[in-house]
């Protein structure tokens, strides 16, 4: 009977979602109108950069995923110009880096290769492009663990758990 | 003002007007309603439909383009909103926008709002802790403010009512503090905070660890399948407004309730700029409102008008009814309107962390937590502060991912969830002392976007608060300590006031008019047929959540003013 009721209701909710009113979707029009930070080329070198950073095995990778859009997104939407401008020269100093070394660019570098890259930004004591892969890293893992993919098929993530039990046994590890 | 005839003035005149549709407008109207008045409503924000309304309500983490985090535009244009922990992506609408809405601070205090059907009652924690003896009688003990009129036996049974139809999950703990109302089922204390719930009952006599008391509906009644609500979910995403009417809102209870009865007409987009005050019959006859869309001014008129739009917008309206009579704002021959604001301190958090019960976890999600009631100067003054504070407790066992490295190792850190050690943590809600100095009041010539005079707020913490923090701090952290947790830490957060969002005060009641705005039905002393029953009429403020005790003032202040009617003597 409750069952019902609340089925029902959901119902009514799901329903209830097709037309955003106004005032709800006010939030986000200005941002969805801004240009993006990053042009088409530096766009694909972060794709590449979160690919690699998460890579495909026999899940998908953060570059497939769409978490380079994310990456973007929250940068150019919820960061200061600081974070904005250091994204932007941390992109052109990454691909600098893999012209000077492999002679192309980092989009069209091989997996090796950028990973090679990204350790060594890891490893240097350059801190603004440590400071860069750093906030890309964060983000991408925040994008990766909160896509619909993971959480549908790899964390499980329950919308409507309908419980709470305060003392279970742990058993996953 | 335009020139109305007779049948517009017919059309537009009620039995009773309601100003505000939160928690304690919604009340208003459903217990109006149901004893057959026809009643206005008038909320100065949109219309809010229970779930139809509800945009973000069944959207998936993954659907939010922000994942919940605001744009840096939005927070930049909501610095006080921005403070508030449950401003964000999901539930954003449902707040009041800091720059659409200006107020001029002369100190800080972050005034937190939401302007629609429904107001706060869409994003409030639900947590709704009756009163004690001890708290009603603090003010005479302790001389720190005006006494109450009332005390716990006279709003006992209307706890009981509101309860009953709101739904509250609770235990039945027995406690003269904290006393028990009619409870639902319990949520479930997990094993670290039953472990702390031993342990410190075992060193200390007057202190309890106890489930919070919250406005969830864990085993639905008749009463609220009526209403169309069903069993809370444990979705915890309240703030959003909950599908299943799991949890009391004003928009999943009351004003349908009230709607149904076939009584209500509900106003939105209407400020109300004043009330009336009719020379000749000494009372008010109506309210004066402006239409926020067009800006136009009209009145409304009727025999009763209930207060409800949250305590400072309270103040105001009261503040800015002026007439010949009343020349210091509606029923201020006392002078006191506007002052004596106080709220609650939540400035100060211990959190630690437990090593035992390793091999335990929790499952589910609980949309309450644990609460440990006030001990401090309850049955006699022992510190060197005034009054005392409540807090909340919790417990979670900590879960992290390997994050380090790069490429697939990462990726393999990251889907392979770890245990740590359980996490505890406290934070404290204490009672500020209600004075003078901490007043509102109206800018003698500045205007907000309504036409409506600017409100100042002067509210401030004071020497009290700071022994409060310091007592808190190391009695929790005493508590903590005995109880074998490890790596105690304290925090004060100075945060500013009004972040805790029970503001109250100003329009107080009291036994004596030239102390006192309100009687002990919340009438004003001085205008009979005006009732300010949010919390704006309190004289102190406890230690506990105050919602719902604004519902149970406001029924039997409702209740009260319909006898009245009816024995026309308003
Ligand atoms: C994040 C959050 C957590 C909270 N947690 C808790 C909790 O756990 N427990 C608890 O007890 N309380 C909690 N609260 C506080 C609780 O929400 C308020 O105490 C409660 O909503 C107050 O009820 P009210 O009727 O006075 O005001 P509201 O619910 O705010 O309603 C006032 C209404 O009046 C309208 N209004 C204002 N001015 C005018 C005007 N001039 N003309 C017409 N309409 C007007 C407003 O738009 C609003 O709709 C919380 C609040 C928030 C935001
Ligand atoms: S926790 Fe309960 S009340 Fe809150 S959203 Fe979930 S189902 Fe609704």
């Amino acid at each position: 009977m409750e069952r019902r009721v609340a089925l029902k209701s959901m119902a009514m909710a799901v329903g209830a979602m097709a037309g955003l009113p106004a005032w709800a979707s006010g939030w986000s029009k200005s941002t969805l109108e801004k240009g993006t930070l990053l042009s088409a080329d530096q766009s694909k070198i972060l794709t590449g950069m979160v690919e690699t950073i998460i890579p495909k095995t026999d899940t998908p990778g953060a570059g497939e995923l769409g978490v380079g859009g994310f990456v973007q997104k929250m940068v150019t939407d919820c960061y200061d110009s600081k974070a904005q401008a250091s994204l932007k020269s941390g992109i052109s100093n990454l691909d600098e880096q893999s012209i000077q070394r492999f002679g192309k660019s980092f989009a069209d570098a091989g997996k090796d290769q950028r990973m090679q890259l990204l350790q060594d930004i890891d490893k240097s004591s350059d801190a603004s492009q440590k400071a860069f892969l750093g906030m890309v890293k964060n983000l991408t893992i925040q994008g990766y663990m909160s896509s619909e993919y993971v959480m549908t098929n790899l964390t499980h993530y329950e919308m409507i758990p309908a419980r709470y039990h305060g003392c279970v046994p742990v058993t996953k590890g | 003002m335009a020139n109305f005839n007779i049948d517009s003035k017919k059309a537009r005149t009620y039995d009773a007007i309601v100003i505000g549709s939160g928690i304690s407008g919604g009340w208003s109207a459903k217990e109006l309603t149901e004893k057959g008045l026809k009643t206005l409503v008038l909320e100065r924000g949109r219309d809010v439909q229970h779930i139809k309304d509800y945009p973000t309500t069944n959207m998936m983490p993954w659907e939010f383009e922000h994942r919940e985090r605001l744009p840096k535009e939005i927070t930049d244009a909501n610095p006080i909103a921005s403070r508030c922990y449950n401003f964000k992506e999901s539930s954003a609408h449902f707040f009041a926008k800091d720059n659409e809405h200006p107020y001029i601070q002369e100190k800080p205090f972050d005034w937190i709002r939401g302007y629609q059907v429904g107001g706060k009652s869409l994003l409030w924690a639900r947590q709704t802790q009756r009163w004690s003896k001890y708290d009603f009688e603090g003010p005479s003990r302790d001389k720190f403010a005006v006494e109450w009129p009332i005390g716990y036996d006279d709003i006992a049974p209307w706890y009981s009512h509101v309860e009953k139809f709101a739904g509250i999950t609770g235990n039945k703990d027995g406690l003269d503090t904290l006393p028990d109302g009619e409870f639902l089922t319990p949520h479930e204390l997990n094993c670290v905070e039953k472990y702390f719930k031993e342990s410190v009952s075992k060193q200390y006599k007057d202190r309890h660890i106890i489930i919070g008391r919250a406005a969830h509906i864990t085993d639905p009644q008749q009463i609220h399948l009526d209403q169309g609500r069903a069993k809370c979910q444990h979705r915890t995403m309240c703030e959003r407004g909950c599908p299943f009417g799991g949890y009391f809102s004003s928009n999943s209870s009351t004003i349908p309730w009230a709607m149904k009865t076939g009584n209500m007409t509900l106003r939105p987009h209407s400020v109300v700029h004043s009330i009336i005050y009719d020379d000749k019959k000494q009372k008010a006859s109506g309210v004066r409102v402006i239409d926020s869309n067009t800006k136009e001014m009209m009145e409304f008129y009727a025999d009763i008008i209930f207060l409800n739009a949250a305590a400072i917008n309270s103040n105001l309206v009261l503040l800015n009814s002026t007439s010949s009579r009343f020349p210091n704002g509606l029923g201020n021959d006392s002078g006191v309107l506007g002052k004596y604001i106080a709220f609650h301190n939540y400035r100060a958090t211990v959190s630690a962390e437990y090593e035992g019960f390793l091999d335990s976890t929790e499952e589910g999600r609980r949309p309450n937590g644990g609460y440990i009631p006030r001990f401090r100067n309850v049955y006699k003054q022992e510190t060197d502060f005034l009054r005392g504070y409540a807090a909340g407790f919790g417990s979670d066992r900590e879960t992290y991912n390997d994050r380090s490295g790069l490429g697939e190792s990462l990726k393999a850190g990251l889907l392979k969830t770890q245990y740590g050690n359980w996490s505890v943590g406290s934070h404290m809600m204490g009672e500020t002392i209600p004075k003078e100095s901490n007043y509102v009041a109206l800018d003698k010539t500045q205007k907000d976007p309504f036409g409506m005079p600017m409100l100042k707020i002067n509210v401030d913490y004071d020497d009290n608060d700071e022994k409060m923090i310091k007592d808190y701090i190391e009695q929790v952290s005493e508590m903590f300590t005995k109880a074998g947790f490890k790596n105690i830490r304290a925090n004060d957060n100075h945060r500013n006031p009004g972040n805790d969002i029970h503001e109250m005060g100003g329009v107080r009641m009291g036994k004596d008019p030239k102390t006192s705005m309100l009687n002990k039905f919340n009438q004003l002393h001085a205008c009979k047929n005006v009732f300010v029953t949010d919390g704006a009429c309190m004289t102190s403020t406890s230690t506990q959540n105050p919602s719902l005790t604004y519902m149970a003032l406001t029924a039997r202040a409702a209740d009260h003013a319909v006898k009245e009617m009816k024995a026309k003597n308003l």
